[in-house]
């Protein structure tokens, strides 16, 4: 392993100048490779780029809030140790941490030594992990085959079969039916859909969103413009839901 | 309409059920209270003047009734009805309905009360909610640096470093202190009845100059009709306050790689208007209205992308109101811009 040799490399996501630049002091001191990211889109991109080790992440950020880049991130990477690290301690804030796939939650103010600790012992168990390859009895097996409806859509070979017999899914369509499996029932407005599934904020056209929903229903849907599992909501977005099988 | 809050535990159970089944849950919970409409105060307050209405009506009835047996009564064994009672029905009637009526009023307080009660339990969620961002950051960063210094020797130049951001966060964390005292001393309104009469241009100018690290990536510029000072009574404290939330929210609320932000003066008849016009985020129509309201924050309370203490805007309308004049926003709609608008008269009568 080629790992023994290089630092780990650590992401801090995180919009306070002055705490990041602190958690950067303290890792580096530690023998730690840091990157800081002020905001959630910048975060998704070195975690797409510089391909950290472990993620410090913060909730409130500009742009991208931390939840949906830990859900971002999760669509394609289960194994990754994510650490959040936010001013929100009640039990249901940490709850939803948890519930999106953080491995770790601290409230802000935290103690340094305690942090520090716990961000060595998340490397350490990653590191073993990592001598296993990633199995399929990892990922979530909702994302082995998913069925609503009359549709089958295998993760696998990302082929479905629906209406129009069998299709082969690009790998835009996959990462977003991902995402709306992975949040069935709640509403997903285009720029999270965005954000979220391409990773562009901003200005961007929303018309981008509404491209990708009308294939997906034409796969789908058994009357695409009376759609039953996509629909949209007025002024919010789209919503995917079913009826439980 | 506001949401009935449940309390945590409820949620907590059921998201202990299961962490996979989150939404769904708590989209089971949300429909439960679809049926508690019924324990919405206003209706309560329907149903009990309605209920009120109607046993006045009965009163009557079964007075009026009851009065005609006993006046037959009275005619069949030929009475002197003298011997028993003047019956007047409509002294009756109107002490029934002033008696009702004292209920009702009654009630209408209770209920007035309640609202009130609830107002301010609503207030006090969201300014816990608000300001625990804008108080906790600043102690975090003061938390981690006292630490870092505890465990490392770092060398002088580090140190003056550090203890500069820790000065700064002492800094933040005492406007934050001072911003929720002066909402109280606004609020109580005694305070400020100095009023000095300024050039305003130069009081702005002045004020960017003083500033000028805030607006470091943000172009301002100042328009000026008629090139000479135009001279306005205000406070200047009170003044400095309302310029400081309106410049920064134009700078934070801006995405723009050139974030801007134009200053109009136009002199009118009795008064004098201010535009501040930027080129930030814009504001949705349907939020206008809401944005002067105490804590009201845009966007839902779930998008924790924003920060801040929903205080500003609240506090620049009480600033206006305070100098007999009034602020309104106005915006195409989002990512187009806001302009907010600031109407002082130039002169300013205080009672008292």
């Amino acid at each position: 392993m080629t790992g023994i040799t290089l630092k780990k490399k650590i992401l801090i996501v995180e919009d306070d100048r002055h705490i990041a630049e602190g958690l950067r002091l303290n890792l580096s001191l530690r023998g730690y490779d840091i990157m800081v990211a002020p905001d959630g889109p910048a975060g998704l991109r070195e975690w797409r780029e510089w391909k950290p080790d472990l993620i410090v992440l913060d909730i409130m950020l500009p742009r991208i809030d931390g939840l949906s880049v830990l859900r971002s991130i999760r669509l394609e990477d289960e194994r990754l140790p994510i650490l959040i690290l936010s001013v929100k301690g009640e039990p249901e804030y940490r709850v939803k941490g948890f519930s999106y796939g953080a491995d770790d939650y601290l409230s802000k103010p935290f103690n340094l030594e305690e942090f520090l600790l716990r961000v060595e012992r998340l490397l350490t168990r990653a590191a073993w992990n990592s001598h296993s390859k990633p199995t399929e009895a990892d990922l979530d097996p909702a994302y082995h085959v998913y069925t609503f409806g009359g549709n089958t859509i295998d993760f696998d070979t990302l082929t479905t079969h629906c209406r129009l017999g069998r299709v082969t899914l690009t790998e835009q369509e996959v990462k977003l039916l991902k995402l709306f499996i992975a949040n069935r029932g709640k509403p997903l407005s285009r720029s999270e859909l965005l954000e979220i599934g391409w990773g562009y904020t901003g200005t961007t056209s929303t018309r981008t969103v509404d491209n990708f929903i009308v294939r997906l229903r034409r796969y789908f849907e058994d009357d695409p413009h009376e759609p039953v599992y996509f629909r949209s909501l007025r002024s919010v977005g789209y919503v995917f839901d079913h009826d439980s099988h | 309409m506001q949401p009935i809050y449940l309390s945590v535990d409820t949620q907590g159970v059921m998201l202990y059920v299961s962490c996979r089944d989150i939404h769904a849950s708590l989209q089971g919970v949300s429909s439960m209270n679809r049926f508690r409409w019924f324990y919405h105060p206003v209706l309560i307050f329907v149903f009990s003047v309605i209920a009120l209405a109607a046993s006045l009506c009965l009163y009557l009835y079964w007075y009026i009734g009851v009065s005609a047996g006993l006046t037959s009564v009275i005619q069949k064994y030929n009475l002197d009805p003298s011997q028993f009672f003047e019956i007047n029905t409509w002294v009756v009637i109107l002490v029934l309905s002033i008696l009702v009526g004292i209920i009702l009023i009654g009630v209408f307080v209770i209920f007035i009360y309640n609202q009130k009660t609830l107002q301010l339990y609503r207030l006090q969620r969201n300014f816990i909610n608000n300001f625990t961002h804008e108080l906790k950051t600043p102690v975090t960063s003061l938390k981690l640096y006292l630490e870092t210094f505890a465990q490392h020797d770092l060398s002088r130049e580090e140190q003056i470093k550090y203890v500069g951001y820790m000065i700064h966060d002492v800094e933040r964390l005492l406007n934050n202190i001072n911003r929720i005292l002066n909402l109280a001393r606004i609020e109580s309104g005694n305070y400020w009845k100095e009023f000095v009469e300024v050039d305003l241009v130069g009081t702005v100018r002045q004020f960017y100059q003083n500033n000028a690290d805030l607006f470091r990536n943000c172009e301002v510029r100042i328009y000026n009709p008629i090139e000479k000072p135009l001279y306005c009574p205000i406070n200047p404290l009170l003044f400095d306050m309302l310029l400081m939330n309106i410049m920064t929210n134009a700078v934070n609320y801006n995405e723009s790689d050139h974030p801007r932000v134009d200053i109009h003066f136009v002199p009118l008849k009795k008064g004098l208007h201010i535009r501040f016009e930027d080129n930030g985020v814009g504001i949705e129509k349907s939020e206008i209205r809401k944005i002067f309201r105490m804590f009201y924050q845009v966007g839902n309370p779930d998008n924790m992308t924003a920060a801040g203490g929903g205080l500003g805007l609240y506090l620049v309308q009480q600033i206006a109101s305070i100098h007999r004049g009034r602020v309104t926003a106005e915006s195409e709609g989002k990512g187009k811009g806001s302009v907010f608008a600031l109407t002082l008269p130039r002169r300013v009568q205080v009672e008292g």
